[in-house]
């Protein structure tokens, strides 16, 4: 009986050992594609990164007015984050091709579906960056429009129409990525519908006072016409 | 607006006039009733002149649908020639209607093949046969190609000429005027092709303002150039809700075209004064007393809230001291010239970098001109005319000697940032 075990023992051992090592020459495959492909991205991030730094890419971002892509970039360098960018996404074909040496079909497989969410990623990508530059550019003129009429809170003002347009893309982003589903849009639904009231209300209440002030502010224009004007601009 | 857009009627009736000596623009067109006394005077300013056998008028009578040209009665030399202008689309500005107004009246003058030109876009109740006098006599008698206007002014009156249009232009261009962007022109027909010539391909670029384009062409192309002593000029109240559209409207032309000249006005130093005709009026000093504390308090809220705006355009030492500036008592509040100067250059320079959007750049200077105003207001306010044209003439000396900042800036912008 001990020796039936023993070569129950001896076999399974077997079984492992040559398991492990048929495993062997496809994870030296994967560190050597690994290594390749690491000392890939670092040249084409170097070619890239001395060629976007030749043509003043940084620059021409912030002319181009897109200076939401110099805030999210690693140091506000947008030459940075398009160099990262090409690294890792070399790094990830050669984790792909380091992959496939284990088993192709596992491989063909994650890549149809990677290459089949693709669109997704791309659409969120587009919808994030369009909705912050439209958010800032907003943002931007309601400050300026507040200040030249002298609201005191023109800052606050500001950055809320700016927070609103950034969660409006958020939601349509992750509605893209399919991340969340309805309980994303039943947020963002309570979220607006929430701040609307909020600003119904606050003009309902607040609106007496506004009117009346808006009037006695006519009133005196008129009064004024009066008197001599002392200040021309042109 | 260029010829081809006229209605047939006005196009015949164009060439049925054939040629003329002179085109007189008048585009006063918030005041249709006093158009019939402005051709009454231009025809008593016409009588002085010795040497116009035709004159043509182009009146901007603000009415739709189809034009009424007729000649003017029994005088065969006077014909007048009224268009109807097109209606302002939603984002059309009363300045943009002006400019368009104006490219009519040079291209009725340019299709004529006149010798002088005039325009008066002024309020046409200050106007009389003395003003068009002054403004056509020194082009055609005395063969000037540009006459620019020079308006008597209370203390408080053309505050964005005296602190911006006016040195800008004379430092850029080295020519001193009071009034460059006008309204109120005389014009040879030599200057008048000229301009015509350069709005042509530039209008494929979008809008072109002729306004900010007259003063600074005749200067860079070496045309005569003098100013004629007009007298006092109506303008209308200041809508402070809407100060900004006006500063855009304005400052945007004269730094597009500070771009277009870059060639000429950077081998420019120093300025030369130029001849002037006519008596200057007295100027009596109760202009009223402005309340600067509304001003002051507007400068206080933009360097408080416009920091980012402002960082992309300023300089970090610019920024200092703006807010050192804003920390100060009402009553010490003064703007040095040199920085307003400096700032003055910066959003030129912003404006040609794109650094932020043109339109939000221009509105964001809207409350350093307050500023400006309120510590201009505050030295003046007991000065006599001397001393203010004395102060007028030191802001003019700060502006050519910064020059070289400028010019510094325009070629290496990113030297002063860090």
């Amino acid at each position: 009986m001990w020796e039936q075990v023993g070569q129950a023992l001896n076999h399974s051992m077997t079984r492992m050992l040559s398991q492990l090592a048929s495993l062997l020459p496809g994870m030296a495959a994967l560190v050597v594609a690994l290594l390749v492909s690491a000392l890939v991205a670092w040249v084409v991030s170097a070619i890239v990164r001395r060629s976007l730094i030749g043509i003043d890419f940084d620059r021409r971002v912030a002319q181009w007015g897109l200076p939401a892509l110099a805030e999210w970039s690693p140091s506000n360098s947008p030459v940075r984050l398009v160099a990262r960018a090409l690294a890792w996404t070399v790094m990830l074909i050669g984790f792909l091709i380091g992959l496939s040496a284990f088993d192709a079909t596992l491989t063909s497989q994650l890549v149809s579906r990677l290459f089949g969410y693709l669109p997704n990623v791309l659409a969120a990508v587009v919808v994030l960056a369009a909705g912050s530059i439209i958010a800032r550019f907003l943002a931007r003129s309601v400050l300026i429009g507040a200040v030249n009429m002298n609201l005191h809170y023109a800052r606050l003002l500001s950055a809320g129409l700016k927070w609103l347009v950034i969660v409006l893309a958020v939601a349509m982003a992750l509605e893209h990525l399919g991340i969340g589903g309805d309980i994303i849009r039943l947020a963002f639904a309570i979220l607006f519908g929430g701040i609307v009231l909020a600003l119904a209300l606050a003009v309902g209440l607040g609106s007496k006072e506004l009117v009346s002030r808006s009037l006695d502010r006519e009133a005196s224009k008129t009064s004024g016409q009066n008197m001599r004007e002392p200040v021309g601009h042109l | 607006m260029e010829l081809d857009a006229l209605p047939q009627p006005e196009l015949e009736r164009l060439e049925q006039l054939g040629n003329a000596d002179l085109v007189i623009g008048i585009l006063d067109s918030e005041h249709t009733a006093e158009a019939g006394a402005a051709i009454a005077a231009v025809r008593q300013a016409l009588a002085q002149l010795s040497r116009v056998t035709r004159a043509v008028v182009v009146c901007n009578n603000g009415t739709q649908g189809s034009a009424d040209s007729a000649d003017s009665g029994d005088d065969r030399s006077l014909a007048v020639f009224s268009y109807s202008q097109s209606p302002a689309g939603p984002a059309g500005t009363r300045h943009q209607s002006m400019s368009s107004a104006y490219q009519h009246v040079f291209a009725v003058g340019g299709k004529l093949g006149v010798r002088a030109g005039g325009v008066i876009a002024s309020d046409l109740r200050t106007l009389t046969p003395q003003w068009i006098h002054r403004l056509l006599q020194p082009v055609i008698d005395l063969a000037f190609d540009l006459v620019a206007p020079r308006y008597t002014r209370h203390k408080m009156e053309g505050l964005l000429n005296r602190s911006i249009l006016s040195p800008l232009h004379r430092a850029l261009y080295g020519v001193q005027l009071q009034n460059p962007m006008g309204p109120d022109f005389g014009l040879s027909g030599k200057l008048l092709q000229r301009i015509l010539g350069q709005v042509a391909p530039r209008r494929r670029g979008g809008q072109v303002d002729l306004l900010g384009s007259i003063a600074s062409t005749a200067a860079a192309d070496g045309f005569q150039i003098c100013e004629s002593h007009l007298g006092a000029r109506s303008q209308p109240p200041t809508d402070w809700q809407n100060l900004s559209s006006l500063l855009a409207e304005v400052l945007g032309p004269v730094f597009l075209e500070i771009e277009r000249q870059v060639a000429f006005w950077q081998g420019i130093r120093g300025s030369k004064p130029v001849p002037q005709f006519g008596a200057p009026e007295a100027v009596s000093d109760d202009g009223g007393t402005v309340d600067v504390q509304p001003m002051i308090e507007s400068f206080q809220l933009g360097t408080r809230d416009l920091q980012d705006v402002w960082g992309l355009i300023l300089p970090p030492t610019t920024l200092l001291e703006l807010r050192k500036l804003s920390r100060l008592a009402p009553a010490q509040f003064r703007m040095p010239d040199e920085l307003w100067v400096r700032i003055v250059y910066d959003f030129a320079l912003g404006h040609r970098l794109q650094a932020i959007s043109r339109d939000h750049l221009l509105r964001s200077i809207t409350p350093l001109y307050l500023g400006w105003i309120a510590s201009f207001g505050l030295e003046v306010e007991t000065a006599g005319s001397a001393e203010r044209e004395a102060r007028m003439e030191r802001l003019c000396k700060e502006y050519e000697v910064n020059k070289s900042y400028l010019v510094s800036r325009w070629r290496w912008p990113d030297r002063f940032n860090p």
